[in-house]
């Protein structure tokens, strides 16, 4: 099985500062791909770190650990930021998970080992399947919370 | 816009953006009954009002009669309910609160999570007629927006706009017959998308835990026996003839296997897990980004 996974993750990585945080815990399949080109996609290389974010440019790599239904779950999260914007972002695998294991084992039928991004205007859809878009009070109420958070 | 020359109507109802597309723009008339069928569900099950019929059902227990329609959606609940073995209740509202999702968005837990209340306890579904034997915190949210949008694509049949697409909020419902192509939203990331499919008569409707979600792990897809939001699945898709079906089921998707709902359900279905691995049926192939 191949892992086409990080070439769309690995965009506008030019100033890439922080990649390797989970390197101890992610697939060896997986943690040489940092090194792939940038895809055709990505934003102007070498975008400086926004003054507006205080966040370097870069790949920025995490783990979390919770307690599911099925037991710990380890999840890495890794973000992309270009010009103090999120311009990627992706989940690491881990295959000691146990859920991924019980989840792959009982299915029979299609399985991608990651799910890949592209950008949507890129794509020539006029239409996007999701949830992104809530409205009234939840969102207002997210805003208040953010703001009271600063 | 689904197609090119295709006119929009836009409004928000129940608590989401909607967006109905006709190849000829709607009157004025057209449009006061499409938001009359709005309000008249909203009336009924929308539990972020005091005056509807579910927030009576919060303050005391008693016989409650809900509008046409209603016998569909109890009885799809009731399937899904046992499917999930209680996870997936219309009784999770007291839940959502709470966790802070209710009527003031405090988005503040309460207090650690509280399980449903079991069906059988509390609750007697008969056709559009519910009695309560104690005060609950109904919430239809995991089909309401699909039946909506079935209940407006009848109206918008009755008067003679058969060819529509609406759009609910990224619950899309196409009349046919020309397929329109969607993107499949990125659960992590709203600027992005896993795939491509194409979309012809049918509906797709999308779960996901990356909105209406709140701080520290909270989002409003719950447990029913737990109360606690689900954590192993982080979005789903589900297409099904009408949108009722396909909005139950892609919730349904984040307690069980779509494999396990399809001996009771013909539907095709996509579940991303949280560790981003994907599992889908027939109906997806091919779908995703490689």
């Amino acid at each position: 099985m191949s892992f086409p996974v990080r070439k769309s993750v690995f965009v506008g990585i030019a100033g890439m500062s922080l990649i390797g945080t989970v390197a101890g815990c992610a697939p060896s399949a997986q943690a040489p791909a940092a090194q792939s080109a940038p895809s055709s996609s990505a934003p102007a290389a070498g975008t400086s770190s926004s003054a507006a974010s205080g966040y370097k440019d870069g790949t920025y790599s995490a783990d979390g650990n919770y307690v599911s239904p099925n037991g710990t779950e380890t999840v890495g999260v890794e973000l992309t930021l270009s010009g103090g914007t999120v311009s990627g972002v992706n989940i690491t695998q881990h295959p000691s998970n146990p859920n991924t294991r019980k989840f792959q084992g009982e299915f029979a039928g299609g399985i991608a080992a990651q799910i890949v991004g592209k950008n949507l205007d890129e794509l020539n859809v006029s239409k996007v399947a999701g949830s992104s878009l809530t409205s009234g009070g939840f969102n207002q109420a997210v805003e208040k919370i953010k703001s009271e958070a600063q | 816009m689904p197609h090119p020359g295709w006119a929009a109507f836009s409004f928000d109802g129940i608590g989401t953006s909607w967006e109905i597309s006709t190849p000829v723009t709607l009157d004025g008339s057209q449009r006061r009954r499409l938001l009359d069928v709005v309000e008249k569900y909203d009336a009924a099950w929308s539990r972020f009002r005091a005056d509807s019929t579910v927030a009576r059902a919060a303050r005391e227990p008693g016989r409650f009669r809900m509008p046409d329609g209603a016998g569909a959606l109890g009885r799809l609940y009731r399937s899904l309910y046992r499917l999930t073995e209680g996870a997936m209740t219309p009784l999770i509202g007291g839940s959502l609160e709470q966790l802070g999702y209710g009527p003031d968005y405090s988005l503040r837990p309460r207090g650690t999570p509280v399980p449903a209340p079991r069906w059988d306890d509390v609750l007697d579904w008969d056709d559009a007629v519910l009695t309560t034997t104690a005060p609950v915190v109904l919430d239809v949210g995991a089909a309401g927006k699909g039946q909506l949008a079935d209940l407006l694509a009848a109206e918008l049949r009755s008067q003679g706009a058969g060819e529509h697409f609406i759009d609910a909020s990224g619950d899309l419902l196409n009349s046919g017959p020309v397929p329109v192509t969607v993107a499949l939203e990125h659960p992590y990331d709203p600027g992005r998308a896993i795939g491509t499919m194409s979309l012809g008569a049918g509906a797709l409707c999308a779960s996901a835990a990356n909105r209406r979600a709140w701080g520290d792990g909270l989002h409003h897809v719950l447990d029913g026996t737990t109360g606690s939001p689900v954590r192993t699945v982080v979005a789903t898709w589900a297409l099904a003839e009408d949108a009722m079906t396909a909005d139950a089921l892609a919730t349904a998707l984040f307690f069980v296997s779509g494999k396990a709902l399809q001996q009771d359900f013909g539907f095709s279905w996509l579940t991303v897990f949280s560790d981003g691995s994907a599992a889908y049926s027939a109906g997806f192939e091919g779908v995703l980004f490689e």
